[in-house]
């Protein structure tokens, strides 16, 4: 069964990610500053993980951010820029902190979801230290509870320019 | 001239001993170095004489053994080897003036090393079965006594000793037949007649002193699977006297299987050197392949030395089996190449030795794990180490290239034979070359990398200085010999070509010949090493100078700024954070799964409160030798039950023994009447 499908799939490929569009104008302020490649370090610093889930959707097949250049990477050593979910609890603090120190500059820092913004409904719960601005300079915040992927892509393809 | 500096070698080396034995403390290791340089020195003259003039040197007495006699011949071969062990012997003497305060004083030790030495020289001019077999076991029992000179780690050395003297004298006890039954057989015990003699024997009686004596010197030499007890016995051996076994005790065995196969049964069948190769090509894998997974810098040495021996012997087979088909030209080539690799192997395995002896030394381990950060406290031992570590990985511009280079054409020339055995095991000789290359590679930048760079893994790492100026000399001799020997292995390719045709008796033009460029007579093969370091040297000066001045023109460096090490965000990082020797392994180790079959064993411990909380993981890991746990474990357990029953029978009632003598007096008269 499983070997049919797969076969099927070898002989009719199809393409199953979402047409999005044109790419950002290019006179937008950071469109194409990063020469198409966009490296990116995401930390979970408190988050419900409903951020994740649509960051997970955003560089699945259907939305496909890497076809416009953004990656996720694995050490902040090899990334542009830090993708922040969540608020930021007491525990994350530190390590967050010490991320964005390791990152290469110039260096930029992406907070996504409204929790990044202003906690959200965390806010003022024992263990939570603060927003991502407090921690870390935020450049540019995609807002949303959680944001929808295609909301994520086109905020990234702002980075990349494609 | 010659019969003089022979007796000189025999009788300082004696001395030496005795001073070592019998001097106060404080003056006993001085007067054995100094004697043994004597006795070292006189082998050098002996041997190179041998090797200007091209004549044997032949002395026989009487005196010395009763029966028997003494008969003493040095061959172009013979010396060749000499040079080898001589070398290492100045080496790792010298070092022990340093080494001696580390418990290598006592007078055993001080006895043992320079007789080892001496007995070492003195293989190779062995002229007759008797003087051989006295010198070899002479060898055997006194490295024997140096494994056990360890005091501070009793248990571990007396397990080594006790492989290494089963095994020493199971292989002395099969060349002892291999050779009685040579010499019974050819109607005289000097190695004169016997070579007289010899092709008259039957094909059946040849293969088997072959075979005989292919496994005796083949365990003196750490072939797989005869291998077992060198891991153990050199890892346990202190410093100069593990330099000396490996170094150049080994290559004894590749002398005798030359001595025994070429020389006095005059080259045989295609199928004994077959077998030669064969051990060859499973020595070199598996010794690589240990090399690169186990965490024990000297156990990692071991291992390496059983996979250049394993080089080594694949290039005697080669040049076997050319000769017993005919091209004569081409087994020279790559006899020349087995001596180079051996020579070779000396100087950089003696040198890695002494570093690494000079390392357990200071920091008092062993262990990779708990090593780091020595080149900063060691310049001299961590450079000795790197130049011995490039040269193993057989990079230009050390000597270990040249060789690899030479055997590799050999064995490509060897190819386009009829016979098909012959074609399939030089393939995968050279598919075992390449595997066992990249596997050395791995394994000697775990040494360095573990070893010597990174941050130091425990105090005794942090602690540690640099060794005394005899000791890092004496390395740094070694280290040296690898660099020119590498930039002009004309220094002593003569030599070995030399003792190459001795064997095969190749006459003309030599072989490999050339000054700046070496050629090899009869093959398109060219290869220029020291044209080729300059070119490596002037493309790496080339290409910073570029760099300097392509950067100066766009922008000037940006200044260095301080950074901490990435640790995954955490707030403390220590220094158990770094890579590991087993770390660095596991992959290998994963991919060889099959084949190391290593033990892994993972206990979690959860607090009282809840399941859910872990107090203590606890992960161990051990890759023992698998043909140790496959062959000689149920091995030793029969030997074992064997042992149990006898005791049965032999269980101290004097009763019983009463009662066996009645009972074999009754069987006795039943019998006769």
């Amino acid at each position: 069964m499983t070997l049919r499908i797969l076969l099927k799939t070898v002989a009719h490929p199809r393409k199953v990610s979402k047409d999005l569009g044109p790419a950002p104008h290019p006179s937008d302020e950071l469109a194409g500053g990063l020469h198409g490649s966009f490296q990116v370090r995401h930390v979970d610093a408190g988050s419900c993980n409903g951020c994740e889930m649509e960051v997970h959707s955003a560089f699945s097949p259907i939305y496909d951010a890497e076809r416009f250049g953004v990656r996720l990477v694995a050490s902040p050593r090899h990334a542009d820029a830090l993708l922040v979910t969540g608020p930021v609890t007491k525990n994350m603090s530190d390590p967050l902190r010490k991320t964005y120190e390791a990152l290469a500059e110039p260096r930029l820092v992406v907070s996504l979801g409204d929790c990044a913004k202003d906690c959200g409904v965390f806010k003022g719960g024992y263990g939570v230290e603060g927003s991502v601005s407090d921690i870390v300079p935020v450049d540019v915040h995609i807002p949303g509870c959680p944001p929808h992927p295609q909301a994520i892509v086109e905020a990234l393809r702002g980075f990349t320019g494609k | 001239m010659n019969h003089v500096s022979v007796w000189v070698t025999a009788l300082a080396g004696l001395m030496a001993a005795i001073a070592g034995g019998s001097l106060p403390v404080r003056s006993r290791v001085g007067a054995a170095v100094l004697l043994t340089w004597v006795s070292c020195s006189a082998a050098l003259v002996a041997a190179v004489s041998v090797l200007h003039s091209g004549h044997a040197i032949v002395m026989s007495t009487t005196k010395i053994l009763p029966l028997t006699g003494t008969m003493l011949v040095l061959t172009p071969l013979g010396a060749v080897f000499v040079i080898a062990i001589v070398v290492v012997a100045l080496a790792s003497t010298l070092y022990w003036l340093g080494y001696a305060s580390h418990g290598l004083s006592t007078r055993s030790a001080s006895c043992a090393l320079p007789l080892f030495v001496t007995s070492m020289i003195l293989v190779p001019f062995a002229g007759s079965v008797a003087t051989f077999l006295v010198l070899w076991e002479l060898m055997a029992l006194t490295s024997l006594v140096l494994v056990l000179t360890d005091q501070s780690r009793r248990e571990a050395a007396r397990s080594a000793a006790q492989w290494y003297a089963v095994m020493t004298h199971a292989g002395a006890a099969a060349i002892l037949l291999a050779l009685v039954l040579l010499s019974a057989h050819a109607g005289g015990q000097t190695f004169a007649q016997i070579e007289l003699h010899a092709h008259h024997l039957s094909g059946a009686l040849r293969g088997t002193i072959f075979v005989l004596a292919l496994l005796g010197f083949a365990s003196k030499a750490g072939a797989v699977p005869l291998h077992v007890w060198l891991p153990k016995a050199h890892a346990e051996a202190p410093g100069p006297a593990s330099a000396l076994m490996s170094g150049a005790m080994v290559n004894l065995g590749i002398y005798g299987i030359i001595l025994v196969g070429n020389v006095l049964l005059g080259g045989g069948p295609v199928w004994w050197w077959l077998l030669v190769s064969a051990l060859g090509v499973l020595s070199a894998l598996y010794g690589a392949l240990y090399a690169a997974t186990t965490s024990d810098l000297k156990r990692l040495l071991a291992y390496s030395t059983a996979d250049n021996m394993g080089l080594v012997l694949i290039a005697v087979g080669a040049s076997g089996m050319l000769a017993a088909s005919g091209s004569r030209t081409i087994a020279a080539i790559a006899l020349v190449a087995a001596l180079l690799l051996m020579f070779n192997h000396s100087l950089f395995k003696g040198a890695l030795f002494l570093a690494a002896g000079a390392v357990q030394m200071v920091t008092g381990t062993r262990d990779l794990d708990r090593l780091g950060g020595l080149l900063k406290r060691m310049p001299v031992t961590g450079v000795v180490f790197l130049v011995g570590a490039l040269s193993v990985a057989a990079l230009p511009p050390l000597n270990g290239f040249v060789g690899e280079w030479l055997l590799l054409q050999s064995l490509l020339h060897a190819l386009p034979s009829t016979n098909t055995a012959v074609v399939i095991t030089v393939t995968v000789a050279v598919a075992a070359l390449a595997l066992t290359g990249g596997l050395t590679v791995a394994a000697f930048v775990k040494a360095m990398g573990i070893g010597f760079l990174g941050r130091p893994r425990s105090v005794e790492a942090s602690n540690s200085h640099e060794v005394p100026a005899t000791m890092q000399l004496g390395a740094g001799l070694l280290a040296f010999s690898c660099l020119a020997l590498g930039l002009a292995p004309m220094l002593i390719l003569p030599s070995l070509e030399l003792g190459a045709r001795s064997v095969h008796g190749v006459g003309g033009s030599s072989p490999v010949h050339g000054w700046i460029s070496l050629h090899l007579f009869g093959l398109h093969g060219e290869l220029a090493p020291s044209l080729l370091a300059g070119g490596l040297f002037v493309a790496l000066v080339a290409t910073v100078l570029a760099r300097r001045l392509s950067h100066r023109r766009s922008r000037p460096w940006p200044a260095l700024a301080p950074a901490e090490p990435w640790g995954s965000g955490r707030r403390t990082q220590t220094v158990r954070m770094q890579y590991t020797a087993t770390s660095f392994a596991e992959p290998l180790q994963r991919v060889f799964d099959d084949v190391i079959r290593p033990a892994r064993d993972l206990d979690v411990s959860h607090t009282v409160e809840s399941h859910y909380y872990v107090e203590r993981i606890a992960y161990r890991t051990s890759s023992d030798d698998v043909i140790e746990r496959v062959i000689y474990q149920p091995l030793i357990a029969a030997v074992r039950r064997w042992g149990r029953l006898a005791r049965k029978l032999q269980n101290g009632s004097v009763h019983r023994y009463l009662a066996y003598g009645l009972l074999a007096l009754v069987i006795v008269l039943v019998v006769l009447a």
